[in-house]
């Protein structure tokens, strides 16, 4: 991934990770790379997380700063992808919902763990669709265990309790 | 590879359940787990019934089926739809984010939620 970068006013790229952990950035800079619609602060990147100086003060004055995309730069590489209308967001697919699984662990199986699956499969997209990539991929994972739960709640834990009892 | 092994287990997991259904009655059999929270409770969980209903439906039982777990029924082709989306999760992530759109899924818990407390106050 390049990533173009503005700070305190001054603006380089594209860089690779690499190259970001060398130029010694603060919390004050602003980040961009392609796919993204504009530029936003490096603190909310999570991927460059521990590779800037957190600073104490917010830096003031935050868009003003920025002007001018470096469109124009990437269009003389590649051909870059008009902003859709909507979730624009990332290259990357949303994580998956699991809500097929959600779905049937609740009417087949454990249903209290199942409806906590279903929840957290609505937070996958929400997420989603606000950016956070991370928080969204997190649901995803919370789905899949509280189905993983209800399943062996629900279909594996009875029966063997079952035999043993009667056994 | 590790992909179409998953479907294949999952797949061959279906048919063994599906012929164990066909073949034996829930309703009068220990062999079936019973729900837990109906166990613990002495209320019906939204999931009560499914069996005996998965039951009456591979025997072709519509009404039946209905009777003993109506949640289950509106469920199968909401399953099917989500399994559509999935499928196209990388291919057309659009389309997926707005079939698994947050109101959805809310709506769809929500209706789980109700049919959890009228099936218990009506004994449905």
């Amino acid at each position: 991934m390049q990533y173009w970068i503005n700070h305190n006013g001054v603006q380089s790229g594209p860089v690779d990770l690499e190259g970001l952990k060398e130029m010694g950035l603060t919390s004050a800079a602003y980040v961009w790379h392609e796919g993204m619609p504009d530029w936003v602060k490096i603190t909310q990147l999570p991927e460059l997380q521990g590779l800037y100086e957190m600073l104490d003060e917010p830096a003031p004055g935050p868009q003003a700063v920025v002007t001018g995309t470096p469109i124009e730069e990437v269009q003389q590489g590649q051909a870059m992808q008009q902003p859709c209308d909507e979730m624009s967001l990332s290259d990357e697919p949303c994580p998956s919902t699991n809500l097929v699984w959600a779905i049937a662990a609740t009417v087949l199986c454990c249903a209290p763990l199942g409806i906590a699956a279903i929840y957290q499969a609505t937070r996958v997209t929400k997420c989603y669709r606000a950016g956070d990539l991370r928080g969204a991929r997190d649901a995803s994972e919370a789905s899949q265990w509280w189905s993983i739960s209800a399943i062996v709640l629900g279909v594996v834990w009875r029966p063997l309790i079952l035999s043993l009892m009667c056994g | 590879m590790r992909r179409t092994l998953i479907w294949i287990v999952i797949i061959a997991t279906l048919l063994v359940f599906g012929v164990i259904y066909y073949a034996l009655d829930p309703s009068g059999s220990s062999l079936f787990p019973r729900c837990s929270f109906l166990e613990l409770t002495g209320y019906k969980c939204p999931g009560c019934g499914s069996q005996r209903a998965i039951h009456a439906l591979l025997h072709g039982d519509v009404v039946t089926a209905f009777r003993f777990n109506a949640m289950l029924l509106i469920s199968i082709p909401w399953i099917a739809l989500c399994l559509y989306a999935e499928s196209q999760r990388t291919r057309n992530p659009r389309l997926y984010v707005r079939l698994n759109a947050p109101l959805l899924i809310w709506a769809y818990l929500v209706m789980v939620l109700l049919w959890w407390v009228l099936r218990n106050v009506f004994g449905w």
